[in-house]
């Protein structure tokens, strides 16, 4: 077995009329939290139904767990949080979960025993006997998540967990999600809020349009982008401000307030030398500050706000 | 394996524990109980007297005749009412609001000349009960040969010694181990075949339909993909609502037999005379061989039914579009029941030969040819055969379809694009 648990080679997967991932590599490590971010219609879905077997790519290999196009041998090892959820409205809540265990192979005595366990944990005790549609619709997530984790399972992956969640029950799923973590589960999830992963993985993969934009761990990925971002503020307008941060040999990119900008300092020139033009022009600045970008202001760098917006149909 | 037993088990426990499957598998022994206690309380009903007014204008005592024969019959009371031919529509007319009125059932007008042409008017309000009428055709030609034969110098003592009621008992030859079967048994179950297939290949057809197109709306295929391949899925459905139409069968099948047992006590407990009980068709004798023919064609049928319709069902997006695109299918189950008639009236015609042939025909046509004639053994194999081959493809085919279009959303998928689904790997 490798280090990773998870790894996609140059993986192409095209429909009729076009092409939802194109020549995607991604590496996930054993045990860590994983981000597979990007805008809606990015090839998320497609990408995690790869990983999971369900669909083929056209060309390139998915090695999951070790296991080169394992497909669903390996269910049984993976939980999965879809993104669209559902379950069987009519099924008692601890029959369903029974079955989804039983579907992943779980002995029907052991799934008998780990379910109603697994509602204590989320609070949802008192709900075993209770058909599905009787519940709120944060708990059916809850019971939905119980499935995807029932198993065991050593790779979790999860599509917008988030999604439709208040704070409580997001809390809960992140608590969850960790102590998952902890007990060496590797987590690979996909969202399109940003601020989520920034906060929770260790390595993220950013997508648009089906190709890759960056990846790698996250504190890596902020520091290939840092230094490039400064944040001014002046006491007053000065026409001569304006005109130093139009000078592309300086500023690659500047969002001007009048008296307080963002800028992208161009390629190569260190951030000193527009306090040193500022100063020289005269301005009073009250402040001067290199910034850490977001991922989410990094991904706007990469790939533009058109791709970023961009909403196609996931197939 | 295993997980294919846990999906039948799953379908299997669900539909067994809801209160539509207690409701119907319930139903069915009452029905059939009905089948024998509703001719009952309609024939004690229906020898309710019938009061009739013979409205006779004929000059040569014909009306009269008419009026005794009428009258001698047992449910009918006949009133002879004699009129002049002037006055004719005058009675006619205060006959008609007593019948309005409900104080006769109808009034029968004689003419000198029905005895000749054989045409006469009945007016009343029992015209479309076949009993009735029966009872007074058969009396008025009665009456009609006894008077022309009257009047060709025929003694009318010597012609009523010369009537005999004639009773055609029918027996099926031939079949199985030289079987006898009354006719009237033999399209009875020709009949009930067809119905109990017709309509448990179809309900649960549509059935595993519903089934899947649920899974597909609620999104719950989503989760189930990424446990179960596509194929157990669909087997595992398929297989498990089929359990449970046997099981429903079974359980239909044991009351019949045991009503069937019954029937006369049934009927007694009903206050039936003896006559009508012993002349009430009784339970269709079965063989082991019918019952195996009926529960092989069942089970092909079902499974080959069951098969388009999950696949209709994964390329529709909703349970409307899903009731669209069944159409097709459901054409072709009527197209044996529109055809049954003309098998039962020529069970070894080629009509009935191809359509016991053509395998989206024969899980229904063939039991019904069956039931209602002997039928050669090879036949029945080669029809099985083009079966079997037809449900491997099927099947094939289906569960090409079933793998794609679960995970499709949108536009239902065209002709090409089915085949493309069906071509790839």
């Amino acid at each position: 077995m490798t280090d990773s648990a998870l790894e996609l080679h140059e993986v192409t997967k095209r429909y009729a009329g076009h092409v939802a991932v194109h020549e995607l590599s991604l590496e996930v490590p054993s045990g860590s939290i994983y981000g597979l971010l990007g805008p809606n219609g990015a090839g998320k879905t497609t990408t995690i139904r790869m990983i999971m077997g369900i669909v083929k790519p056209d060309t390139g290999t998915a090695i999951v767990l070790g296991v080169k196009d394992g497909g669903w041998a390996l269910s049984h090892r993976i939980g999965y949080l879809p993104e669209e959820r559902g379950l069987y409205k009519k099924m008692k809540v601890l029959d369903l979960l029974i079955f989804l265990a039983e579907a992943k192979g779980v002995d029907r005595r052991v799934a008998k025993t780990a379910a109603p366990e697994w509602l204590e944990r989320l609070g949802l005790s008192a709900w075993g006997g209770h058909k599905v549609d009787q519940l709120s619709k944060g708990m059916q997530q809850k019971v939905q998540f119980i499935a995807t984790v029932l198993h065991k399972p050593d790779l979790v992956i999860l599509d917008e967990p988030f999604a439709g969640l208040d704070p409580v029950n997001s809390q809960v799923m992140k608590d969850t999600v960790l102590e998952l973590s902890r007990q060496g589960a590797t987590i690979v999830f996909s969202t399109h809020v940003m601020d989520q992963a920034e906060r929770l993985c260790e390595s993220v993969c950013i997508i648009a349009r089906g190709e890759k934009v960056l990846d790698g761990r996250v504190a890596d990925v902020k520091r290939d982008h840092h230094g490039r971002h400064v944040a001014v503020g002046v006491q007053e307008g000065l026409a001569s401000i304006d005109k130093i941060l139009a000078d592309k040999s300086l500023v690659a990119k500047a969002d001007n307030y009048g008296n307080f900008a963002e800028v992208e300092m161009a390629e190569g020139t260190p951030p000193q030398k527009l306090l040193t033009s500022l100063l020289s022009a005269g301005a009073q600045i009250n402040r001067f500050e290199i910034v850490e970008p977001s991922l989410h202001k990094i991904f706007l760098d990469r790939v533009g706000s058109s791709a970023a917006t961009a909403v196609a149909v996931e197939p | 394996m295993r997980k294919i037993w846990v999906v039948i088990r799953r379908e299997f426990m669900e539909r067994v524990k809801s209160r539509w499957f207690m409701v119907a598998t319930l139903l069915g022994p009452l029905f059939m109980a009905a089948m024998f206690v509703v001719p009952v309380i309609l024939s004690t009903r229906g020898a309710r007297e019938r009061v009739i007014v013979v409205l006779d204008v004929s000059t040569a005592g014909f009306g009269e005749r008419v009026t005794s024969a009428l009258d001698g019959t047992e449910p009918i009371k006949a009133v002879r009412v004699a009129a002049g031919v002037e006055r004719l529509e005058n009675v006619a007319d205060s006959l008609t609001s007593l019948v309005v009125a409900k104080e006769l059932d109808g009034f029968l007008i004689v003419t000198d000349e029905s005895v000749n042409d054989g045409k006469i008017e009945y007016r009343g309000t029992n015209v479309s009960s076949p009993r009735d009428m029966q009872f007074l055709s058969r009396d008025i030609e009665e009456s009609a040969l006894t008077e022309r034969l009257t009047r060709e110098g025929v003694n009318p003592e010597a012609v009523r010694r010369a009537k005999i009621d004639v009773h055609l008992k029918t027996v099926k030859l031939g079949g199985p181990k030289g079987s006898t079967q009354s006719g009237e048994g033999s399209f009875v179950l020709a009949y009930a075949m067809w119905l109990v297939l017709y309509m448990s290949i179809i309900l649960y057809g549509a059935s595993v339909m519903g089934s899947v197109v649920e899974e597909k709306t609620s999104r719950v295929i989503e989760v189930l993909i990424s446990s179960l391949r596509p194929f157990q899925l669909l087997a595992g459905k398929v297989i498990g609502v089929g359990a449970v139409g046997v099981f429903q069968l079974t359980i239909w099948g044991a009351s019949a037999a045991v009503l069937g047992g019954q029937q006369a006590a049934i009927m007694r407990a009903f206050n039936a005379s003896p006559e009508v009980t012993a002349s009430a068709s009784l339970m269709p004798h079965i063989s082991m061989l019918t019952a195996a023919i009926f529960l092989a064609y069942f089970l092909l049928g079902y499974f080959l039914y069951a098969s388009m319709f999950a696949a209709v069902a994964a390329m529709s997006s909703s349970e409307a579009e899903a009731r669209q695109a069944q159409t097709p299918i459901v054409m072709l189950l009527v197209v044996p029941t529109v055809m049954m008639i003309g098998i039962l009236n020529d069970p070894n015609g080629s009509l009935a030969f191809w359509l016991g042939i053509i395998p989206f025909f024969s899980p229904i046509a063939m039991p019904v040819r069956w039931a209602a004639a002997p039928v050669a053994g090879s036949e029945v194999v080669l029809s099985l055969v083009v079966l079997i081959v037809t449900l491997v493809g099927i099947v094939w085919a289906a569960s090409r379809i079933y793998r794609i279009g679960i995970l499709m959303y949108g536009k239902r998928p065209t002709l090409p694009e089915l085949w493309r689904w069906v071509r790839t790997n």
